[in-house]
């Protein structure tokens, strides 16, 4: 194994299945998959796919019924129950409905997980009160979280996930209570502490402007099915499966394209002097548009002959500089 | 009789009930905290899922809430001797206090534990933490409230109950009420007991109240 130069995967799935008690179909059902190690991976599936299943079998919240669950070539099923917490305190989980203690202070949840392992007081609140400072929240330490708007709470989340130093970081749904707007800047948040920290970032959602936002590859899965996976930009250019294609199109606008017209949607660095003369020059009119951090998704009206070239510079111009690895399947 | 007379025997059986009330109450908190943390813990859907240990519980719990409290006094005579050596007087009247409050504190707190949404829990498990640790650091302290709550419900039905304690000589307001209101004839004493014992009801419910709201941040 000393030849081995490969980068580790940070998540490997291989064969992995589970099915809940007393159900006849499995929630995930032969998932293969490798997640690179500092990428941020995209779970996009409808109601019921087997999203938060997955999170969960990651996290420890749930075994596996069969096939092997690999965190950073460590399979957590050989590891002892000590082993076992350890490596769960260095998994970050961010939830859909935050899930603070009301209890405690914004400083108490963060410092939690420290206190769990052990962690003396002053060490304990020096880095929680860091991390505090990094989401923002520094002023609102000593608040109880029900004084906290949505968005708020959900950067107390982050921080109690990352106040351990972890290197997996699991984003369940972690936007879709809060406003688009509120949306977007935890999204922004994520990516940003994602690169910062070198993270591997896993983000679960049912909307795939979250997706094109903040992910470098996705994973489509639908009745615990894999169904689709890849680089992010190039699964939302060209989808191959349907359940992609329809949750691509979610929120195509109720346009019918006329006689030689097609209706596209297209990422955009942003809709300044230059973006806007280059459309004109495509005759293409947005029909459209929605702001995220990584720029504004336009749905586009546009002659057919328009190439795919012509799109893609569109788009391309757009992308932020992604170190991307490749996303290999295994098997 | 007058209020001169009246006021030394209501002092008097003011301080025999705090002194059976109080100890009891604290006694059975803990031993019912215990309980409650075993039986929510054990509970389909528990930290350590156990259904025979948690029917078990279920049960003894039911059956202690269930049995009157008379009947308590008398069947646990045996039981009080042995443990404070006498069957008669206040120090007596403890022992059956604390038992019949035990499952009813028990119950309380398995309810309020449960009420700690699942989610909470759930967060603490993946961050590593171990089933003690999700109780001692997660579940009573999010409880803290309605533990409150409880201890305050408690207290004021062992005030109720203490008041039949006067059946195996246990003294205290009930006592005093029956003893000179009722077989004496004396109805100054009577009204003055109620009085008495209304006010420390209603002090009780106003202390605990006032407590639950402070520790609450909910
Ligand atoms: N604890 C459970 N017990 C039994 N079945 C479950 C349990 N949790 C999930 N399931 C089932 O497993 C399947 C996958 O559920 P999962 O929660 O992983 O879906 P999801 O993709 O996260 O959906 P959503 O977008 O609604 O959150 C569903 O059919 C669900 O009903
Ligand atoms: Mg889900």
């Amino acid at each position: 194994m000393s030849s081995d130069t490969a980068p580790l995967a940070a998540l490997t799935f291989e064969h992995l299945s589970k099915t809940y008690p007393n159900q006849a179909q499995p929630a995930l059902n032969n998932l293969n998959l490798s997640v690179p190690r500092g990428s941020r991976l995209g779970i996009i599936g409808r109601s019921g796919a087997g999203k938060s299943t997955l999170v969960r079998l990651i996290s420890g919240l749930e075994q596996p019924e069969s096939g092997r669950l690999l965190i950073d070539g460590e399979n957590p099923a050989q590891l002892s129950a000590a082993q076992r917490r350890n490596r769960q305190a260095r998994t970050g989980l961010v939830f859909q409905h935050f899930n603070l203690l009301l209890q405690r202070t914004v400083l108490g949840n963060v410092t939690l997980p420290l206190e769990l392992q052990g962690v003396p007081r002053a060490e304990r609140e020096r880095r929680a009160l860091a991390l505090l400072d990094k989401v923002g929240l520094a002023p609102y330490a000593k608040r109880y979280p029900a004084q906290l708007s949505g968005g708020q709470k959900q950067r107390v989340g982050i921080a109690r996930a990352l106040v351990t130093n972890p290197t997996l970081l699991l984003a369940d749904e972690a936007t879709s209570a809060l406003d688009p707007e509120t949306s977007a800047s935890i999204l922004q948040l994520l990516t940003d502490l994602q690169r910062e920290r070198d993270l591997t970032l896993v983000i679960v959602t049912h909307q795939m402007e979250v997706v094109r936002a903040a992910t470098t590859h996705v994973a489509v899965l639908d009745s615990g099915h894999l169904v689709e996976t890849g680089d992010t930009r190039q699964v939302i250019a060209s989808p191959q499966h349907p359940v992609t294609r329809a949750l691509l199109e979610a929120h195509r606008p109720a346009v019918t394209p006329g006689n030689g017209q097609m209706l596209r949607l297209v990422t955009l660095a942003n809709l300044g002097a230059q973006t806007l003369s280059t459309l004109a020059r495509l005759q293409a009119s947005v029909v459209q548009a929605q702001a995220h951090p990584l720029g504004v998704d336009a749905w586009l009206l546009l002659p057919n002959t328009v190439s795919e070239a012509e799109l893609g510079a569109l788009s391309g111009a757009a992308a932020p500089a992604l170190k991307l690895s490749p996303l290999a399947e295994v098997l | 009789m007058n209020w001169a007379e009246i006021y030394p025997l209501l002092w008097q059986s003011t301080l025999e009930t705090f002194w059976m009330v109080l100890p009891s109450a604290i006694i059975a908190q803990i031993l019912g905290m215990l309980l409650g943390v075993w039986l929510s813990v054990t509970a389909p859907g528990g930290l350590r899922p156990n259904p025979l240990v948690n029917r078990s519980l279920d049960a003894v719990v039911n059956i202690g809430r269930s049995l009157p409290f008379i009947i308590l006094l008398v069947i646990l005579i045996p039981v009080t001797r042995l443990i404070v050596h006498t069957s008669i007087g206040s120090t007596a009247a403890t022992v059956p206090l604390t038992i019949a409050a035990i499952p009813f504190v028990a119950r309380l707190v398995d309810g309020a534990l449960r009420d700690v949404p699942q989610g909470v829990t759930e967060a603490a498990r993946a961050m590593g933490a171990t089933n003690s640790q999700i109780v001692r650091k997660v579940l009573l302290p999010e409880a803290l409230p309605a533990l409150v709550n409880s201890f305050t419900v408690m207290l004021i039905s062992l005030i109720g109950y203490s008041a039949m304690a006067g059946a195996i000589g246990g003294g205290g307001l009930g006592d005093l009420a029956i003893r000179y209101g009722y077989q004496r004839f004396e109805t100054e004493v009577m009204i003055a007991t109620v009085l008495v014992l209304l006010l420390l009801v209603q002090g009780v419910q106003w202390l605990g109240d006032r407590a639950a709201r402070t520790l609450d941040h909910r």
